[in-house]
């Protein structure tokens, strides 16, 4: 008799174990004191240490609220995100990725929050330049003008990391025009040194494909690309341009063609260990290099002979549409924008969009974010290649792999890239 | 009697039911759905549309659906024929030569060795193998470097990723069939050795005439599981390659995968898994039968 009890008492228990986490989503509806944050920023970057402040700070105005913060994975939000929002577990403000593959796409489908009216409330309107404002409004899911669905607190471009060091050593000066910056890879490449340290199995190489598609591009061009305003064809000038120049560099010895096998991190290593005299990539490396960089000076230069460069924006703060607790999120959002978190992000080697650039205390960020506000000033930003469409980074990863792996020729790889964009396209803009 | 037979019967079902219950849920449910999903275009979130056999046309001339069918057939090779036949002599070796020569528990040791990355968590493996053929810095390319051959770029070259992933797998894939296999030679009578030693065989005649032939079930079951196991391939090449470069690597279900979660594109990648189904369905139907076939006119 007393087995039967037993057994019955845990299976009762089972069964209020299996019952409970149904109750729990109402229970937390209705507590205001929790707001749960999600971003994929490293603790030890510029932005997870400004918003690790902005955390703290919002705790101190609030005490009765207690800050749930999950860190996740950039390709885990990347690949989940529309299932994890349409979901009831939803944070109540989350980092995620800009552009119509990403933030476009969930806005168009009901999954973000509509911050139009708290961007004005807030005065984010007037923080933002027009230029950065570009990724956070959205109009049928494309970028660019509409709605703002998402807000973004710092800035990032790519441009090119050098080791002075090694630059001084060979003689090379820091190039102004595409010519001179050719001849400088080809006098690293005749001391026996390949001069770009590339990552082609993530997203490196394909910011040096878009580059050079830059280069020959104008603003038009650019909005007809990312934007869908204008024609787009993959065959024009611009991109035969970038893609036949991609195989003369690793034809030249520019770009290792080993580079199919290194990812982004082992990129950022070689450099580290000075193993090549240069690297074109974002801001976002800059924190870790002042940390990690001893050995040698080092200084970036924007890609030289361009006037429009990869960058845009920062991540956007993004509220679900199904978020709890909406108003604590939209003042954690302008805690992230108050000149006072803004500084400790640029101190700790990151874009500010709303700091004071005498409370920047390093001369490299001063510079790092002197060269950003021009590249605004020149309404020079181009955004990235992947945002047209969803998926459309594993596209451009793997086609410019093809590239540097001579799998593939320049027209091939061009209209291997240009399929999935025009099939996502009309899918938009029908 | 035969009342008795019915109620019996009617008695075993009951038993069925949780399994049954769980099948239709897990399995049936989803796979009808799954099915469903592929006449449709549909970015997981909005209102599906209704585009008939669409999904199927576009695969038939779909280049990157056929590679990855293809790549599977390179990924078969490396998941059962491999080490199908590898486990068969190294079993063999095992059960003859090492056990009975040197000691069961060495024996054990390299089973429960070759058996080791069966139980790794695939990650952590893939990992591993790629800080091992990392093109710069791996151990693979520093040993080959030391003996003064030519290093190479493992995963990166579209030329012999394929291969690289097809060596790893084998790595992977070698402890089952070695397990399976050593304990189906415990079943074989021994006195069929004798008999054969005795008739003047010798060790590959008996291994050919005897071993194989008496453990030809489970050499059955092994071919079938690897073989479902390499056509559902994921894990590895997520971890590994991503289908990279460019598409070298690339496999049914990790095609389905990108459509479906990455691309928005889940009508196309329910269809690629709908076919992975079928295509997988109709090999274990005629595998069984050729089995049961064979068993049958070994009865008679």
């Amino acid at each position: 008799m007393r087995k039967t009890l037993l057994s019955i008492t845990i299976l009762l228990l089972a069964a209020l174990m299996i019952a409970t986490p149904n109750f729990s989503p109402q229970a937390a509806a209705q507590d205001s004191t929790t707001l749960k944050i999600w971003h994929y920023e490293s603790p030890d970057g510029a932005m997870g240490a400004a918003w690790q402040a902005a955390m703290d700070k919002f705790e101190e105005l609030h005490p009765e609220v207690t800050i749930e913060f999950e860190s996740r994975g950039f390709e885990e939000i990347r690949q989940t995100a529309p299932m994890i929002l349409n979901s009831d577990e939803v944070p109540d403000v989350m980092e995620y990725n800009k552009g119509n593959a990403t933030a476009g796409f969930l806005s168009q489908n009901g999954l973000l929050t509509d911050l139009t009216d708290v961007a004005i409330e807030y005065g984010w309107d007037q923080i933002l330049s027009p230029g950065l404002q570009t990724t956070s409004r959205y109009e049928n899911g494309i970028m660019g003008s509409g709605q703002w669905y998402g807000v973004t607190n710092y800035g990032e471009y790519v441009m090119v990391y050098y080791n002075k060091d090694m630059f001084a050593e060979h003689g090379v000066e820091v190039p102004a025009t595409f010519e001179e910056w050719e001849a400088a890879m080809q006098t690293f490449v005749d001391a026996g040194i390949t001069p770009l340290s590339v990552g082609a199995t993530e997203y490196p190489a394909q910011h040096i494909f878009y580059q050079l598609v830059l280069s020959q591009a104008d603003r038009d061009w650019v909005n007809a690309f990312e934007l869908y305003q204008g024609d787009v064809d993959f065959h024009d000038e611009a991109f035969t341009y970038a893609a036949e120049k991609i195989v003369d560099w690793v034809e030249r010895g520019f770009i290792s063609d080993d580079a199919t096998g290194i990812p982004a991190e082992d990129m950022g290593v070689a450099f580290t260990n000075g193993e090549h005299p240069m690297m074109v990539s974002g801001s976002w490396w800059y924190g870790r290099f002042m940390n990690e960089i001893e050995n040698f000076e080092w200084g970036t230069f924007l890609w030289p002979g361009n006037d429009l460069h990869a960058g845009s924006g920062g991540n956007l703060w993004v509220v679900p549409a199904n978020a709890k607790n909406k108003e604590l999120a939209y003042e954690f959002i302008d805690i992230t924008m108050s000149p006072e978190i803004q500084s400790i992000l640029g101190n700790a080697g990151g874009i500010p969009v709303n700091a004071d650039l005498e409370q920047i205390e390093d001369p490299m960020v001063r510079e790092l974010i002197s060269n950003f506000n021009a590249i605004i000033e020149a309404d020079g930003f181009a955004f990235y290649p992947d945002w047209p469409a969803p998926g459309y980074y594993d596209i451009l990863v793997s086609g410019v792999q093809e590239l540097i792996a001579g799998t593939m020729s320049p027209d091939e790889a061009l209209d291997f890239l240009a399929d999935p964009y025009f099939e996502y396209r009309e899918t938009v803009t029908d | 009697m035969a009342v008795k037979s019915v109620s019996l019967d009617r008695g075993y079902w009951v038993f069925l039911l949780p399994g049954a219950v769980a099948l239709l849920l897990v399995i049936i449910i989803p796979f009808l759905i799954n099915v469903g999903i592929s006449f449709t275009a549909w970015n997981g979130i909005t209102e599906p549309t209704w585009i008939g056999l669409d999904n199927y046309q576009k695969a038939a001339h779909d280049k990157t659906f056929w590679m990855s069918f293809q790549n599977n057939l390179y990924i078969i090779v490396a998941m059962t024929i491999i080490p199908t036949i590898i486990g068969l002599f190294l079993a063999a070796f095992l059960y003859d030569f090492v056990a009975n020569k040197i000691g069961n528990r060495v024996a054990s040791v390299f089973r429960a060795g070759y058996y080791l990355p069966q139980i790794l968590p695939v990650a952590i493996a893939g990992v591993v193998w790629r800080w091992i053929l990392q093109p710069r810095w791996g151990v693979l390319n520093w040993l080959l470097d030391q003996v003064g051959m030519e290093p190479r770029n493992w995963l990166g070259d579209a030329d012999i990723a394929i291969y690289s992933v097809m060596g790893i797998m084998v790595w992977f894939q070698i402890g089952y069939p070695l397990v399976i296999f050593m304990a189906a030679l415990q079943r074989v009578d021994p006195e069929l050795y004798e008999a054969a030693s005795v008739d003047g065989a010798n060790w590959l005649e008996k291994f050919i005439h005897i071993t194989i032939h008496q453990i030809r079930p489970e050499i059955f079951v092994v071919v079938l599981m690897t073989l479902i196991h390499s056509l559902k391939i994921f894990a590895q090449i997520f971890v590994l390659t991503r289908g990279g470069p460019g598409r070298a690597t690339i496999v049914p279900s990790y095609f389905a995968y990108q459509n479906f979660f990455e691309k928005a594109n889940v009508g196309y990648g329910a269809t690629i898994a709908t076919i992975m189904t079928v295509i997988i369905i109709l090999l274990t139907v005629l595998f069984i039968n050729v089995q049961s076939r064979q068993e049958l006119r070994e009865a008679a």
